[in-house]
């Protein structure tokens, strides 16, 4: 990563670390789910965003890290061991998901990652020494490092540290052999292959950095809710992750981070709104409503997402940090039959 | 041995609406080369249409017809207005989108008609089958049967009427299509246009089973599996992979699922194995694309590099 | 180290793509490969670069056997290639492209990439600029998305990265092809001099005569498939089935 980078993250970490300790539970709970979700979508922009392969798998590799991670702390080991623990489970079974990946590609893959979803999903119901099946594995705070993690306060500064290690790791990949690589496998394999990368090997290793990062995210989130169960890790969960990626810009440097606050406060802007207009009967269907719209306008309208909407409103700003040119990952992602839409 | 048809009668019947709404998959998939998320969507809103019709005291028959062609227009409205301006976006993008316009429709019924179900008027005559020893619904019997009938139907139609062959024309070889003459997106229009009305009466007869409501939506996901199994291009495949599944889901509810969860109920700590019928479907569909991913009836060679 | 390869025949269906073709080219030799369109010119390098897998023939290269291997085993091999269309990559700067060239001669397991992930790319660029890009006058463009560079450059890019990986064997599949008459003439020029820096043998792949006749030391023309003339560029210029096939004389 460049200094400017490691400045915009150290930076906006530590702001998000003072407006979460200073403005009480609510805000800490709010840079939290922020955080959380940042590190989930970094981990879906390294795989659909600088990879090119689509998943629809990432909700449940959130929950594989939640109840492996809530099951090692519940059992008495510390916090940071379980979050390591989660991740590392989290890059396994990714890996198990990414593995059809080397033998199909595009709309094929897409719809394996679909049918993973839904199996893990339904492992979680049904896995009941692990999961308590329907009910959900109830987490009891953990100490992370001998910190107790009692309230949503206590949870801003390892949720940051976290996040910020995560993003610059993922900086500094994308500098490397590797991450290039990434960049030639999502605009096209045969290419790729012609210039000696070895496409498999690169997805495999983008499939497990990003189940590795998706397990903590999911760690982290089974510790701020105190609960991991099947309801929390659905497609749902999953399509979020996809429309933070596209919201705030696939393929982004700090798209993940920006399309997280966005999915994340929105509903919550909505809901203060919504309550102070005395219509809180319909506000989740209102919720949905704006969340599926503005999926569908930002696909239309705006591809590239916020990251590419902020940089054309200043010319300097954000946007303008390297990996924010150009987002769509290439023809690697079309469907190969029947292709004349 | 009676169980067995019990089971297999009731497989056919809900696997012909699996049929009926992967049929639509697959024929907006032959022309627009996208995998609708949103075929769900208008299984759903056809059935809540269907009811609104119905209670203003329509007769059945017109009131599923005028369900058919309300979602018709908004089948044509999603390509004209969602995808037709996202023809050089990435498929992640497209498949995004379908998937947000599912979110919208669920968000829309919602709030118009509310979380709660809702029985839905009787459309089929009450009682029941009995014969063979089995036991089906009027309902089960009238619903299956018109799914059926109405894909063998559709195929038919797409096979060998004008427009069909429009269609199939359009949907293999655009630039041929186009050479002689064929108004190609008006096509792709039409095939959007009939696939939603197609789903809009699979939800319609759905809601007669089980109820109307929200989780109509999810009727869409069955869909994959069952494009996935009968090869993704074809539409008689569509509707064999739709009744097997049927039948699959069927047998599992009925047999698989007691037996295994004795034997774990013995040598575990798991006592019951869920809704073991909803997730087989997508494991045949996890084997199917790593050891046949043309599908049973799809072309060798479809997927190339 | 020299390339003989021979009897490579490639069948597409029932079309005989390429037809037992022989090739010989020693290290410092650049051989021009000639002929009209669809005569199996850049089938025959995707032979031998590994995209293609031939039914039969065989090309040893100093005693090994190229044919059956992948793309990335040929580069480690030093076997690299350029492409006739130079793929828009979005993100990645000419550097980068350049460094994407020299990492496939690294076998990359077993935490390799970790290793990478602590270590300084300074010395790399600063090689990759010295020895690649300046001679390819690239070096003004080195942090440029190669999307933003007009298509000659973005030819030389190509060259950049296939350099990069220190070949020992070059295939060039029309790399002046598309460039204006003075790119191309720098593109020829710049052969010629990686050839003479490292020694290398190159196929060269090419329509435009005048660079193929100032470029290269010895020209093989192919016609449907099969080689049917080798020699000088004076003597297939004066071949008169060369003349009739290629040229269009009757």
């Amino acid at each position: 990563m460049s200094a400017r980078q490691l400045a915009i993250t150290v930076g906006v970490a530590v702001l998000m670390g003072v407006l979460g300790l200073a403005l009480g539970r609510y805000a800490a709970y709010l840079v939290n789910a922020v955080a959380i979700a940042a590190l989930g979508a970094l981990s879906l922009n390294l795989i659909i965003g600088y990879c090119g392969q689509i998943s629809f798998a990432q909700g449940a590799l959130l929950g594989v890290g939640a109840y492996t991670a809530g099951n090692l702390s519940n059992a008495g080991l510390d916090g940071a061991v379980a979050i390591l623990g989660g991740g590392l489970l989290g890059a396994a079974v990714s890996a198990l998901v990414g593995l059809p990946a080397m033998r199909l590609r595009g709309l094929y893959f897409a719809i394996a990652t679909l049918a993973a979803q839904a199996i893990l999903e339904y492992l979680f119901k049904i896995l009941d020494p692990l999961t308590n099946g329907v009910s959900g594995l109830v987490i009891t705070p953990p100490t992370i490092l001998g910190f107790p993690m009692n309230s949503d306060q206590s949870l801003v500064v390892p949720s940051l540290v976290i996040l910020v290690l995560a993003w610059l790791a993922v900086s500094r990949l994308m500098r490397t052999d590797l991450g290039r690589a990434f960049l030639v496998v999502r605009e096209s394999e045969i290419v790729a292959k012609g210039m000696g990368i070895d496409v498999s090997h690169a997805k495999m290793q983008a499939f497990l950095i990003g189940g590795f990062i998706a397990g903590v995210a999911g760690a982290l989130a089974g510790y701020a809710n105190r609960l991991a169960s099947p309801e929390a890790f659905t497609l749902d969960l999953s399509a979020d992750y996809i429309a933070m990626i596209i919201i705030g810009g696939l393929g982004t440097w700090p798209g993940p981070l920006i399309g997280a606050a966005f999915v994340v406060l929105l509903p919550e802007a909505i809901q203060r709104v919504g309550e102070a207009a005395g219509i809180s009967d319909i506000l989740s269907a209102l919720r949905e409503l704006a969340f599926g719209l503005l999926i569908i306008l930002f696909l239309i309208f705006e591809p590239r997402g916020l990251t590419a909407l902020l940089s054309r409103l200043r010319p300097r700003g954000i946007g303008a940090a390297p990996h924010g040119s150009v987002g769509a990952p290439g023809e690697s992602g079309q469907p190969q039959e029947g292709g004349s839409r | 041995m009676t169980l067995a048809l019990q089971l297999a009668v009731a497989g056919l019947a809900t696997g012909s609406v699996y049929a009926l709404i992967a049929i639509g998959v697959v024929l907006i998939f032959k022309c627009s080369g996208v995998v609708n998320f949103a075929q769900g969507a208008y299984a759903m809103v056809g059935a809540y249409v269907s009811y609104v019709l119905l209670r203003t005291g329509l007769p059945a028959i017109v009131a599923v017809l005028g369900s058919m062609a309300v979602l018709a227009v908004f089948g044509t409205l999603t390509e004209r207005l969602v995808l037709r301006p996202m023809l050089k976006a990435p498929l992640v993008a497209v498949m995004m989108v379908t998937l947000g316009l599912l979110i919208v429709s669920r968000a829309a019924c919602l709030i118009v008609w509310g979380p709660d179900q809702i029985a839905f008027p009787k459309v089929f005559p009450e009682g029941a089958i009995s014969a063979a020893g089995i036991f089906i619904t009027y309902n089960y019997v009238a619903a299956g049967v018109l799914a059926l009938v109405l894909s063998l139907g559709f195929l038919a139609f797409y096979q060998f009427t004008p427009i069909g062959l429009q269609q199939r024309c359009a949907a293999d070889n655009t630039r041929a299509a186009l050479a002689i003459g064929i108004h190609v997106s008006n096509q792709v229009s039409l095939a959007w246009a009939m696939s939603a009305a197609l789903a809009g009466l699979a939800g319609t007869l759905l809601a007669t089973l089980n109820g109307l409501s929200l989780d109509l939506a999810g009727i869409g996901m069955i869909a994959f599996p069952v494009i996935v199994v009968g090869g993704l291009s074809s539409l008689a495949g569509a509707l064999i992979a739709g009744l097997l599944l049927g039948m699959l889901q069927s047998f599992t509810d009925g047999l698989l699922t007691p037996a295994l969860e004795e034997f774990l109920r013995e040598h575990t700590s798991i006592y019951s194995v869920g809704a073991l019928q909803q997730v087989v479907p997508y494991a045949l569909l996890v084997l199917m694309l790593l050891f046949r991913p043309q599908g049973l009836f799809g072309r060798r060679g479809t997927e190339r590099v | 180290m020299a390339l003989t390869a021979s009897d490579v025949t490639i069948r597409f269906g029932g079309v005989v793509a390429v037809n037992r073709m022989a090739l010989d080219v020693l290290p410092g030799e650049i051989v021009g490969l000639i002929g009209p369109n669809g005569a199996g010119k850049t089938t025959f390098i995707n032979c031998l670069s590994g995209t293609y897998r031939p039914n039969a023939g065989s090309a040893l290269w100093g005693g090994d056997e190229l044919i059956g291997l992948s793309p990335s085993a040929l580069l480690r091999k030093g076997v690299a290639r350029t492409f006739q269309n130079v793929a828009s990559l979005h993100d990645l700067t000419v550097l980068d492209i350049a460094k994407l060239g020299a990492s496939v001669r690294r076998d990359r397991r077993f935490g390799g990439h970790l290793l990478d992930f602590f270590r300084s790319e300074r010395a790399l660029e600063a090689a990759l600029t010295e020895s690649i890009l300046a001679p390819l006058e690239l070096t003004d463009v080195a942090h440029k998305p190669i999307q933003t560079l007009s298509y000659g450059r973005r030819k030389a890019v190509d060259l950049a990265r296939a350099l990069a990986g220190d070949p020992q064997l070059l295939l060039l599949d029309e790399p002046v092809a598309g460039l204006t008459s003075h790119e191309g003439m720098a593109m020829a020029k710049a052969v010629r001099d990686v050839r003479d820096r490292l020694g290398c043998a190159v196929i060269m792949v090419e329509h435009k005569m005048d660079v193929v006749m100032s470029t290269c030391d010895r020209i093989a023309v192919m016609a449907a498939g099969s080689k049917i003339f080798e020699g000088l560029p004076a003597a297939v210029q004066a071949d008169a089935e060369v003349r009739r096939v290629y040229l269009g004389e009757p």
